[in-house]
């Protein structure tokens, strides 16, 4: 019988495999097509691109992040904080929730990139511009989670409340708070992607700062390596992020599983 | 909730925004230019519809949307189920996978210019690229969730490793799939607008871009209109043409 | 059961099973360099056309003993042998399987659901239609054809799953736990089912289960297996005497089984 490797050490060795052929299958492709190969006729081998990398790194690449990380932050944090009070009132509120929530899902669905020209007329090229876009990127996801979060208390804690005689306020500071801001949490994170994408949109139109309008210098000057080194910066920033936001909802409720991971 | 309830509220939530919208310009005297009143949008939409600009671009917008969706559909579900059925292939390919999965396909928006300008290839290409992500990772997933009695019955009653997939895991991992499918769609479609505003020669994103250039805000939101509808008109179709043949729920 | 009509196809003569022999058959699993036994030097023989029920504690082995007669796995040491000859790993036309979840697929409807056995297995779509209606009709379940399952009963649906079994028509047929999600006066009026299913079609069968009652009243042999791994404690003849349940000989042929698995009454 073959020896059975565990299974872990199984895994990295094929997922090692995997990268392996991918940068194989890259170097081969920009080989065949730098000799007039395709329709894509620029396609720099993996090396030029890390060295690419290593030298925006080791210039203004701190600066643009700086940018694009101010704008996705102030939005983010603007969008998840309205999305819970709007939320909670609406999610509490039957009279109002009855009536707007009908609205917001028809809403939800267009994504907060259509809203793109109508922001540059209300606000021009700027940072409110790109932190109202991102904003709302996030507010779109995080209600849901809000509102489903303020509704959904279990029935049996609701009888317990009656029965301890808690009033509304109690209610609401015991009960419906900590729900509402567990799943705000939770969304929060799920918007993660959401904001940090709307970021790059925003900016690659506005072009004024940011890794977005680096994206756009680049193109512009035709410098496929340094094109593709800064969509790896965006990416591992955004890897980063989710990396690091998932740990801290670990911590903070480690009786949740990562929906995400498979 | 009463269906009445349910019809009734709604209409009264849109009138209610719409009050809002209305009063808001007539209180603060908002210029068209800022915030136009919802009679002024209606108008500019009922114009667009009357002109033959529109429905080309929109054309335009819905012909590489359809095509790369289409594209992007096969084959993610194609390498999805092989994936999903193939340890030693998914283990290979998930680093691969996920790690390009970060790499929005906003972020792409610049490359395909750079490789196919503004034509509608490039276009084409992102919406198959953006498709592809979303079915490969969810259709992989559901073939490996199937309930394994279904899959041992299969076996006990002779299925082949192909028959297997076919038959059993691709069935029963169908209604998932289909909503994923729609799921796409909508990432598919403004992945579309999205390219169309930062470097387009045609399409309902270069013609709303304009019209923000001119100031044309009742267009500009006429504009953001007709994306909503489109997108929920394409979600719903395919909502419904899975339903038809897919969801035994 | 309702009546049914004698189908067309000529049964006893046809898929009599033959004899099944486990010789000193060992198993074992190895995952993550872990090595779990499951079976250890089991040996016994089932006689042609019988029903062999195997009862023994949760876990214990008894679905990999099954797993290894499909021919799902290969045994670690010893070997089975079905009618002469030795049971090869892979699928095996001979063999028809149910399970304690029916297992049916929920996007075709009962009498799809019954042909599909037939027809992966080359048959015809008009005539693998035909057989299935019959067994359906012979499980009671005649008018429900077109019926989706999530439209039936735990009992109704696990009726299927035999009946999609049986229309393979299996020389040796494997059950595993068939009854056991099933409320127990269901379990009861399936276990008749079954038994004059059984004396109609006779294969040969392996009945797993872990109520010894149900054990007397379908089997022609006990195997008592114990706790992992598991070895073959003692073989008990069953016969017809003894399925009544109301009879001394039944509660004598049960406090004997349970004694042996260290049940003490």
């Amino acid at each position: 019988m073959r020896a059975q490797r565990s299974p872990r050490a199984q895994a990295w060795l094929l997922g090692c495999a995997g990268v392996l052929v991918a940068l194989a299958i890259w170097t081969l492709l920009a080989q065949w097509l730098a000799t007039g190969g395709g329709v894509i006729n620029r396609l720099p081998p993996p090396w030029r691109v890390l060295r690419d990398l290593v030298a925006y790194a080791s210039g203004e690449l701190w600066r643009d992040l700086l940018f694009s990380l101010r704008v996705f932050t102030i939005g983010w944090v603007l969008g998840a904080t309205s999305a819970t009070l709007v939320g909670l009132t609406l999610g509490r509120v039957p009279m109002l929730g009855n009536v707007l929530i009908p609205v917001i899902e028809a809403i939800r669905p267009v994504s907060s990139i259509a809203w793109v020209p109508l922001s540059i007329v209300w606000f021009g090229f700027g940072l409110t511009s790109k932190v109202f876009l991102v904003g709302l990127a996030v507010f779109l996801v995080v209600i849901v989670y809000a509102i489903d979060g303020s509704r959904r208390i279990p029935h049996d804690l609701e009888r317990t409340a009656t029965m301890l005689g808690m009033s509304g306020w109690q209610r609401f500071r015991a009960l419906v708070l900590p729900g509402t801001l567990t799943e705000v949490l939770i969304g929060s994170r799920v918007a993660l992607m959401a904001g940090w994408g709307t970021v790059i949109v925003a900016e690659l139109v506005a072009a004024d700062s940011g890794l977005g309008a680096h994206l756009i210098a680049v193109q512009q000057s035709y410098n496929v390596p340094a094109v593709m080194a800064t969509m790896l910066c965006f990416a591992l920033t955004g890897f980063l992020m989710n990396a690091a936001f998932a740990r801290i909802e670990q911590r903070l409720m480690p009786w949740r599983h990562d929906v995400d991971r498979p | 909730m009463k269906v009445r309830d349910r019809l009734l509220l709604p209409l009264v939530g849109v009138l209610a925004v719409l009050a809002v919208w209305q009063m808001t310009v007539i209180l603060y005297r908002l210029p068209v230019i800022v915030l136009p009143p919802p009679l002024d949008v209606a108008l500019a939409l009922v114009r667009l519809l009357g002109t033959h600009a529109f429905w080309r671009d929109v054309g335009t917008s819905l012909f590489e949307f359809g095509s790369g969706y289409a594209i992007g559909v096969l084959l993610g579900i194609a390498i999805g189920v092989a994936i999903g059925e193939s340890r030693t292939f998914r283990l290979a390919s998930t680093p691969v996978v996920e790690s390009l999965r970060f790499i929005v396909p906003f972020a792409w928006i610049p490359l395909t210019i750079l490789w196919f300008g503004t034509s509608y290839t490039g276009k084409i290409a992102l919406v198959a690229y953006a498709v592809f992500f979303v079915m490969v990772i969810s259709t992989s997933r559901s073939i490996a969730a199937v309930d394994p009695t279904l899959s041992r019955v299969g076996i006990s009653l002779g299925m082949g490793r192909l028959q297997l997939a076919w038959n059993v895991h691709l069935r029963a991992a169908a209604p998932t799939i289909a909503s994923a499918a729609r799921a796409a769609a909508a990432i598919g479609w403004i992945a579309v607008v999205a390219a169309e505003y930062i470097g387009a020669s045609a399409g309902l994103g270069l013609m709303i871009t304009n019209a923000a250039s001119s100031l044309a805000t009742p267009v500009v939101i006429a504009g953001m209109i007709v994306i909503g509808l489109v997108g929920a008109g394409v979600s719903a179709l395919i909502g419904w043409l899975a339903r038809l043949k897919l969801d035994y729920r | 059961m309702t009546a049914v009509e004698r189908p067309s196809i000529d049964t006893a003569a046809q898929y009599r099973g033959g004899a099944f022999a486990v010789e000193h058959v060992s198993h074992e699993y190895v995952s993550a360099g872990k090595r779990t036994p499951a079976l250890a030097d089991a040996s016994f023989t089932i006689p042609a056309g019988h029903v062999c029920c195997v009862v023994g504690p949760s876990g214990c082995g008894k679905s990999t003993l099954l797993g290894l007669a499909a021919g799902l796995m290969a045994p670690s040491s010893g070997r089975l042998v079905w009618d002469g000859e030795v049971v090869r790993l892979g699928p095996n036309k001979h063999i028809g399987m149910a399970f304690q979840q029916p297992g049916l697929f929920p996007w075709l409807t009962v009498l799809q659901n019954v042909a599909i056995g037939l027809r992966t297995r080359g048959s015809a779509r008009r005539e693998a239609r035909r057989i299935a209606e019959e067994f359906l009709v012979t499980v009671g379940l005649g008018d429900f054809q077109d019926a989706y399952p999530s439209q039936l009963s735990g009992g109704m649906a696990q009726r299927v799953g035999i009946a999609r079994a049986l229309a393979l028509q299996p020389r040796m047929l494997l059950l595993d736990e068939p009854f056991a999600a099933v409320d127990a006066f269901t379990r009861l009026k399936l276990q008749q089912e079954l038994l004059a299913l059984l004396r109609r079609y006779r294969p040969t069968v392996i009945f797993v289960t872990h109520d010894v009652a149900e054990a007397i009243a379908v089997g022609d042999m006990i195997v008592v297996m114990s706790a992992r791994p598991a070895r073959v404690l003692r073989i008990i003849p069953v016969d017809a005497a003894d399925r009544n349940r109301a009879s001394a000989a039944f509660a004598h042929k049960l406090g004997e089984t349970l004694e042996c698995l260290g049940v003490t009454q």
